[in-house]
């Protein structure tokens, strides 16, 4: 290291421009500094270019949602439904197994609930409470099993069941004649296209017509990893 | 009028040259800055490549510290007025010449400012939207464009007065007031408005309850009347010790007596604040959040705590004639920063969302990329004050001067001249 | 200057450019920011239809590009005389979240990281306050007893405070009531996403991702054509769809019947049924002022 001496470092400098007199090996140890910056500078590009630190955490892949949940289909599918879509229709072919002319009789356990014959043992009577709906004939025609039939005993074919609805449930009737309640798709703008409007039977269950529970589909994800809150008030399993 | 151009780039040049001499001191300092620098830089660029997921934010906590220092900093740049008040309005010779260093200052942390609000864009490419006349600045409908004129021009307000100031003191000719003092006045009134600019920028969301309360305005400007003058206090003492500068204490003093006043009203708001909060037993869920926690999320509680505590210990020193003793000063300084620091940026900016506007809780933690981006702005603006103060510093004292224009600059004729002329 | 020093600054300097350099380099893998096409497109409410009609062939391109698929992306202007509002029946509702999933189908949002414009709550029986819903309910099936449950999406507020805080006017309300974004013009600063009170926006924190074979072709400009990094994007109430007549994707998709839409402009609507009959709506947050048209309503 080359040392400097004081008056080199003063030479020619007029009035007002002499230094503070300053130790002698400040100009080693400048040397020092700037030789250090050149090795960090030197390491920081090679640590760059190595991409040593913040690389972006690969990100996990949600899983795509299950198609199911895309699926616009309607719960249950309705006579009108089946009679369109040409399929099996047996299970409207009453006189298939009754007796034309003879209307089936009603059994009742010492409770008033109706006994439900074993070939219809896949019907749930859950319609209305406190069993004040056990009769097949409130809505059913006796005579006519393959009609239905209002309470005032209007006669009503199953493609038209949602009337058979209306007779009891006016006021969700007039909402469903709007299109305010029930499902419907297709085109808000009517001079655009046509609307598609459900059947009372396309969600509910005639015999059980509270809507069925299902599973949802997957919640939403975080960005990060972080912790988040589940809400005490609303965790009450 | 080709003369003073001329005149006027040679004082540039040498502006410029003088910034890149000095002793050993001076290197190591400025080198250790550009390392910083250099991190950030490339944690920038690692930003621009893959996006914001680099940071710790997300659609829940879609702001973090990015904005926290700016809203901090802008403070600081608004508090730069504080010394210019007693100078201009006063008369107070004491700080006469401190005012540009302040105002260097302020400069440095708008430059700060512009540049944490850049990196915080998802597409700075764009940034020309902003432009009048090329884009299409939503004024005066949104308080963010409000903000981008309001730093924009009180940067220009700064860098005229300093710039012009300086260069008179480099001519060796007495400034003519109608150059400056009108600035100097409309800067006063500027620098209120940008930090009330900025309070606005989070008082103006309805959807938020924890900003849209008409005190954090007011907070906002005694805060930033605390940390800023603080800093300063700080910084003076530095040049003072580095370079031959001379600072009297009694100056250190009265702005000890601004830091003061500020604090009190700042404690004074805060207890104001958390009263409102929690006496009525009604406090919304940001508050709950930041100082007790929330469904057994309390990531911000020490901090806020910390700050607080900061608070309140510095304010009783500003109180006490303790604190007249340099020493004790300084520690109540460091404190009066840190502790707003703190309240700024993890106390204001990140409980406000923390619970969603939907009650969805995600804490937020800055993650190391965001983290090295920040300190590489602090260093740039740390860099950019200290070349300000190098070429200022030997201008103020006469050593940079037109007249010795034709001698070597002030260490500049080769190295070993170089090292010895250290300001 | 001595050559001895000289040679030491020009050290200095070459290694500081070198480290300069070298911090750049992750630039390397930017693609997204490189096309000069891109980078000066004009506003939308400035492309004449000349424009318009490059953009979008550009657009189609590009999604061809990178998802092998040609999308048809259009322009598509709101109708004359309509106003959108949404209605939601909260007595329907079971929580089943199929609306979330159709329109992350219908709009092509990202699925990693994931992107969902509509939020569902689970709700304890008596409260509207959004602090007590859960967000993350999973039980076996919905609805649970003593729940109610409450999608949340963008209100397309009369007075939207997204709209009014952004400083480059690039999401505004058009005529139908529509707040919609232009992903060419946001700058990404998310002010609007701090200023919505119903936590509707969303953000490319990073390069969206949507698998091939889920990508829906019917695009619109304004809708649901693919987003970048780094910009907004929100609930446009399937402009794609409502604008061309249709009804939007959620709506289709609920099983409970509860999503209605319609024009309020049109007495004979389902929406204007339901807000001159039910008894009960609500506007979420009311008190803000930022008069939704995403109404809430129960009956029976
Ligand atoms: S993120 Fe985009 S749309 Fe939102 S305020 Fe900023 S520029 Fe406007
Ligand atoms: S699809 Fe319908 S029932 Fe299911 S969560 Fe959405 S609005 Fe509720």
């Amino acid at each position: 290291m080359d040392q400097p001496s004081a008056e080199d470092d003063q030479r020619g400098l007029p009035t007002g421009y002499q230094q503070r007199p300053h130790r002698m090996n400040s100009r080693f140890k400048a040397t020092l500094v700037l030789r250090g910056l050149v090795v960090l500078f030197v390491g920081l590009a090679a640590a760059f270019l190595l991409n040593l630190w913040g690389r972006p955490a690969p990100l996990h892949p949600i899983p795509l949602v299950d198609p199911a949940f895309l699926d616009t289909a309607t719960v249950r599918r309705s006579y009108a439904d089946l009679v369109r879509a040409k399929e099996d229709l047996s299970d409207f072919d009453c006189y298939a197994c009754h007796e034309k002319n003879k209307p089936p009789v009603l059994r009742y356990d010492e409770h008033q609930n109706l006994l439900i014959p074993r070939e219809h043992s896949d019907i749930v009577m859950g319609h209305g409470q406190h069993g004040r709906n056990n009769n097949c004939f409130n809505c059913h025609n006796e005579t006519n099993l393959e009609l239905l039939q209002t309470r005032d005993g209007r006669q009503v074919k199953f493609a038209d069941s949602s009337q058979l609805c209306g007779s009891c449930h006016g006021p969700t009737y007039e909402d469903w004649e709007v299109g305010a309640h029930g499902r419907i798709s297709g085109y808000w703008n009517r001079s655009r296209g046509p609307i598609k409007r459900q059947d009372c039977v396309n969600c509910h269950n005639p015999h059980a017509p509270p809507f069925p529970s299902r599973p949802p589909a997957p919640g939403p994800h975080l960005l990060h990893e972080l912790a988040e809150a589940p809400v005490p008030a609303a965790t009450a399993h | 009028m080709t003369r003073a151009l001329r005149d006027y780039l040679v004082f540039l040049r040498r502006c410029g040259r003088i910034a890149f001499v000095g002793d050993w001191r001076y290197y190591l300092w400025m080198g250790v800055l550009t390392v910083f620098c250099l991190l950030g830089l490339n944690a920038y660029a690692k930003q621009l490549v893959n996006g914001l997921i680099t940071t710790g934010m997300s659609d829940q906590v879609s702001w973090g510290v990015y904005i926290a220092n700016f809203t901090f900093l802008v403070g600081v740049a608004a508090a730069a007025v504080m010394m210019v008040i007693p100078v201009y309005i006063y008369d107070n010779e004491e700080l006469h010449d401190l005012v540009i260093f302040g105002e260097l200052l302020a400069v440095a942390a708008i430059l700060m400012c512009l540049a944490f609000v850049t990196v915080d864009l998802g597409r700075p490419d764009r940034f020309w939207h902003l432009i009048p006349g090329l884009g299409q600045l939503n004024f005066p409908a949104s308080m963010l464009s409000w903000d981008v004129i309001v730093l924009n021009g009180y940067l220009l307000l700064n860098v005229h007065i300093c710039g012009y100031l300086l260069y008179c003191r480099y001519r060796d000719m007495k400034p003519s007031q109608w150059f400056y003092i009108p600035f100097v006045f409309v800067a006063i009134g500027w620098a209120v408005s940008i930090h009330t600019v900025t309070a606005f920028l989070y008082v103006g969301l309805g959807g938020r309850p924890f900003w849209n309360s008409s005190i954090v305005g007011p907070r906002f400007i005694a805060s930033a009347f605390t940390a800023g003058p603080a800093l300063i206090i700080l910084a003076l003492q530095i040049i003072r010790r580095v370079t031959e500068y001379h600072i009297t204490d009694r100056a250190l003093l009265t702005l000890r007596g601004i830091v003061q006043v500020s604090m009190l009203i700042n404690v004074f708001l805060l207890v104001n604040e958390v009263f409102k909060e929690f006496y009525t037993g009604n406090s919304v869920a940001s508050s709950q959040y930041l100082y007790v926690g929330l469904h057994g999320y309390h990531a911000l509680v020490p901090w806020i705590w910390t700050a607080i505590t900061f608070n309140l210990v510095a304010m009783f020193l500003l109180v006490l004639p303790l604190s007249r003793s340099l020493k004790w000063l300084n520690l109540t300084c460091v404190l009066c920063i840190v502790g707003i620091w703190i309240e700024k940026g993890m106390g204001l900016v990140i409980p406000g969302f923390i619970p969603t506007p939907l009650g969805q809780i995600v804490e937020y933690r800055p993650s190391l990329n965001e983290t090295l981006i920040c300190v590489g702005i602090w260093a740039f603006g740390l860099l950019s004050y200290t070349v300000f103060l190098r070429m200022s510093v030997p201008i103020l004292q006469g050593r940079l001067a037109k007249t010795n224009e034709s001698l070597p600059d002030p260490g500049m004729d080769g190295a070993p001249a170089s090292l010895a002329a250290k300001p | 200057m001595d050559r001895r020093s000289f040679l030491r600054t020009s050290a200095v300097l070459a290694s500081g450019l070198a480290a300069l350099a070298a911090s750049l380099s992750p630039l390397r893998k930017l693609d997204d920011y490189v096309s000069l096409e891109r980078f000066v497109q004009k506003y939308y409410k400035e492309l004449t239809p000349e424009e318009m009609k490059q953009v979008l062939k550009r657009i189609e391109n590009e999604v061809e590009r990178q998802y092998g698929i040609r999308p048809h992306v259009r322009d598509l202007k709101p109708m004359d005389g309509v106003e959108y509002v949404y209605a939601l029946n909260l007595t329907r509702c079971i929580g089943c979240r199929k609306c979330v999933h159709a329109c992350v189908q219908e709009n092509n949002l990202s699925r990693t990281p994931e992107i969902q414009y509509i939020r569902v709550l689970k709700m304890p029986h008596g409260s509207l306050d959004v602090e007590k819903g859960e967000h993350n309910y999973a039980p076996e099936s919905v609805p649970e007893k003593g729940f109610f449950y409450m999608p949340v999406q963008c209100q397309q507020c009369k007075n939207p405070p997204c709209v009014k805080v952004c400083p480059v006017h690039a999401t505004w309300q058009e005529t139908d009531g529509i707040t919609v974004v232009d992903y060419d013009w946001c700058i990404g600063c998310r002010y609007c996403e701090a200023a919505c009170p119903y936590w509707a926006r969303r953000f490319n924190f990073t390069q969206p991702s949507i698998p091939k074979e889920r990508i829906n072709p019917d695009m619109a400009y304004l809708g649901n054509r693919p987003r970048r990094q780094g910009v907004m994007e929100k609930c446009h109430f399937c402009i794609q769809r409502t604008r061309v007549g249709r009804y939007p994707a959620c709506l289709e998709v609920c099983p409970a019947g509860a999503r209605k839409f319609g024009n309020i402009l049109d007495p004979n609507s389902e929406v204007s049924y339901i807000l001159r009959t039910k008894r009960v709506f609500i506007q979420l947050k009311e008190e803000l002022g930022t008069s939704p048209r995403f109404f809430y309503y129960f009956d029976t």
